[in-house]
This record gives C-alpha cells, sequence and structure tokens, in this order.
C-alpha cells in the first residue's frame, strides 16, 4: 500500500514539473502557474488510477482530461482567464510520446528495408494508440465546455 | 442610454469597430480559440453601445461588421492576422481588459490605451531552457526511463530549446524552427545509444523531442471544431499536422544522418 502511494506522490511531482515547463514556452501568467502544476499532477494521476481500476489506456486519457477539463472550467469561473491557459499545460505529461515516435521509426524501418507483414501491423498497432490518444485528450478537454453552450453565454 | 446610441457618429462607430478588431486579432495570432475570440468581440460591442457585432473567422484573417441605429448605419472591416508564437498572457490581458470595460461602463479610449500597454510577460530565457529540459527529462522518466536516458533527454531537449529561441529569435518561419530543432534534438539524443550510454534509448529519443509537441494548434482545432467553427478547426488541424511533419523530417533526417536503422 504505501509503494503505491508513494509510487503515486512521485508521479503527480514528475508530471507537475512538465506541465509547469510548457505552460512557460506558452507564456502564461505568473499566477497561474502554480495551477498549471496542480492541472499536470490531477491528469496524470487520475489516469493511472483509471488504469489501476482496469481501463484500457484510450479510455484513461479520455477520462483524466475530462477531469481536467473540468477543473480548468471551476478555476477559469474563479479567475477569469481562458481554459486553455490551464488545460493544455496540464495534458502535456498524457501525450502518447512513444508511440508516436515508434510509428514513424516503423515507417523509416519500412522504407528502408521493404515493407513486410509485421512491420504495417506494427505500424498500425502504434499509429492508432497515438490517434485515439489524441483524440480522446481532445474531446475530453472539450466536453465540459460545450456543458455551457446551451444557455449560449461566455463561460469566462 | 438609447439616446446616446442614436448620437453615434459615423467616425466614433468606426473607432469603435477598429479598437474591436484590434482585440480580436490580438486574441486571434496569439492563440485563443474561435469562440472567445468571437464572444469578446461581441461583448466589447455591447459595453461599447453599438447594436450589434457579427465576426466572420478565417484562420489568416478577420472580418467584422458593427452594426448601430437600428441596423441601418455599418462599418466593416478586415485584418491580417500574422501566427506568431503562442502567448497566453496577451490573450489573458485582452480578456481582462474586455471585463473591465464591462463591468465599470469604460470609454472606447480606455480599450485603447489598455491594449497598448499590454506587455507580453516574458519568462528568462535561462529558466525556459532549464525548465524546459527538465519537463523533458521528467517525460522520459514517466514512460519508465533509466537514469541515463534521463540525463540524455535533459542534455539534448535543452540544446534544442536553446536552439529553438535562437531560430524565432532570429524570425525563421515556425516549419524551419521546428524541423531544425528536431534534428539538433535527435542527433544528441541519438549519440546516447550508438555509445550504448543507456538502456532505453527509444524513451530518451522520444522524450527529447516532446518541446515541439502542437499542443496547442491542436486542441484548439478540436475546440473549435466541436462548437460549430468547422474551417477554423480544419485550419488549426493543418497547422499543427504540418508542424508534426516537419519535426518527423527533422528526426528522420537525424537518423539518416547517424545512420540508424530503428531497433
Amino acid at each position: 500500500m504505501l509503494s503505491i502511494i508513494i509510487e503515486y506522490i512521485l508521479n503527480a511531482v514528475f508530471s507537475a514539473i512538465p506541465a509547469v515547463g510548457f505552460a512557460m514556452v506558452f507564456n502564461v501568467p505568473k499566477e497561474s502557474l502554480l495551477k498549471c502544476a496542480y492541472g499536470g499532477a490531477i491528469g496524470y494521476c487520475s489516469r493511472q488510477m483509471f488504469m489501476d481500476f482496469g481501463f484500457s489506456i484510450e479510455l484513461a486519457t479520455f477520462f483524466a482530461s475530462s477531469i481536467v477539463g473540468m477543473v480548468a472550467l471551476y478555476w477559469s469561473r474563479k479567475y477569469i482567464v481562458p481554459r486553455p491557459v490551464y488545460t493544455i499545460a496540464s495534458i502535456i505529461p498524457l501525450l502518447p510520446g512513444n508511440p508516436a515516435f515508434s510509428a514513424i521509426i516503423n515507417l523509416i524501418n519500412m522504407n528502408a528495408h521493404g515493407v513486410s507483414p509485421e512491420l504495417i501491423s506494427m505500424f498500425i498497432d502504434n499509429a492508432l494508440r497515438t490517434i485515439i490518444v489524441l483524440g480522446g485528450i481532445g474531446f475530453g478537454l472539450a466536453l465540459p465546455s460545450l456543458y455551457y453552450i446551451r444557455y449560449n453565454r461566455p463561460i469566462v | 442610454m438609447n439616446e446616446k446610441k442614436e448620437k453615434l457618429t459615423y467616425e466614433e462607430q468606426t473607432k469603435i469597430t477598429r479598437t474591436i478588431i484590434k482585440a480580436a486579432v490580438l486574441m486571434l495570432e496569439y492563440g485563443a480559440e474561435s469562440r472567445l475570440i468571437e464572444t469578446v468581440a461581441q461583448r466589447l460591442g455591447k459595453a461599447l453601445n453599438v447594436d450589434s457585432v457579427e465576426v466572420s473567422l478565417i484562420p489568416s484573417a478577420i472580418v467584422l461588421t458593427t452594426l448601430n441605429d437600428k441596423q441601418t448605419q455599418s462599418v466593416t472591416t478586415t485584418r491580417r492576422a500574422h501566427h506568431k508564437p503562442i502567448n497566453m498572457s496577451i490573450v489573458c490581458d485582452v480578456l481582462k481588459m474586455c471585463y473591465k470595460v464591462e463591468k465599470e461602463k469604460l470609454s472606447v479610449d480606455f480599450a485603447i490605451k489598455a491594449m497598448k500597454e499590454i506587455k507580453p510577460n516574458y519568462y528568462n530565457n535561462w529558466l525556459k531552457i532549464f525548465m524546459v529540459a527538465l519537463s523533458c527529462a521528467c517525460f522520459a522518466y514517466l514512460n519508465e526511463a533509466d537514469w541515463q536516458a534521463f540525463a540524455t533527454t535533459f542534455v539534448a531537449s535543452g540544446i534544442a530549446m536553446f536552439v529553438r529561441q535562437e531560430l524565432s529569435r532570429k524570425k525563421f518561419v515556425q516549419i524551419i524552427t521546428f524541423g531544425v530543432t528536431a534534428f539538433v534534438a535527435t542527433i544528441i539524443a541519438a549519440l546516447s545509444q550508438i555509445y550504448n550510454l543507456t538502456a532505453t534509448p527509444n524513451t530518451a529519443l522520444s522524450a527529447s523531442v516532446l518541446l515541439l509537441a502542437p499542443g496547442f494548434p491542436f486542441v484548439n482545432s478540436v475546440l473549435d471544431a466541436v462548437k460549430g467553427y468547422l474551417a477554423m478547426g480544419w485550419g488549426r488541424w493543418m497547422q499543427a499536422v504540418l508542424l508534426t511533419a516537419a519535426t518527423s523530417i527533422g528526426i528522420v533526417f537525424a537518423l539518416t544522418v547517424l545512420n540508424i536503422q530503428g531497433w
């Protein structure tokens, strides 16, 4: 039990740092940096939790990014800041870096050594995972704000 | 209120229109989503006493019309939007200005002055390099890299971020910047594989180009598309794809130069 808690805390710390780093690249206002860090930790830890419950990575990413979207919605109404300030930094740790990179490598290999069924299946595997995880992130972030459109009034 | 509206002359309405489109162009250039741009333009228009504001957005320009005097007097104007590096502090400042004008019923002169005074909140360049390098290294850690890969990623993405900043300071097109940065990052990260520094070179390689992930165009494209701004969604999606393609070309070129044939 203790080891699980320590693992979660470590992951929270290591996912908060990328959120802050990328928030700086996008030049967010100084006072929202801390919230970006919380957002990154919430996003990554909730995805890990869903995956521990046995969800697939795609579904877990979708739920995690909807949670980030809801939290960011609350913050943006409270502090009058557009939501992408919080959300985009927070989802950076969720990005499917490894599958995307492997897909590119598979493409290079197919070009260099000729196309083989194993390479094609590996490429499709990785590319599909990348695309579906990215779609999950996008739709997860968009859903909470769609809820407010029916009133036809601005969120912030 | 109504009398005040009727007194609005053509010149005054032109001034208001120019102010509103200035705000909208600032938000589009620095990466706000379409719905935010449209609602801010309409709220500013309402606060500055015109009847209605109609906005038409395409990825590279804005057309904006203000209608007044029972919709008989209209001013239309177009501005080109040049894509600039994402800068959220400017978007936040424009939104705060709109909020203030709305709440305190301020005049158009205040809005013009406030927009002139907007200064981007730049972080120190070396701090940014350090933080981005650490971010990519943490991303490698989250993807189960060992500590050697962690260090490799830190060095590779730090140098890559330096290159990226230098290139964007010299005003290169974003596509070239991304391609060259990916090339540099991959070369340095791949050296660790050639000299067998780490057991997980794959993770080091993929994490060190993470700083080029086009998060903003991608998320904005989904947000725009699901809210009904399909053309904007496509435009931004294309932008994200182009940047990703530039990054991939950089990676492929670097791996070809070093003659690494996958793993």
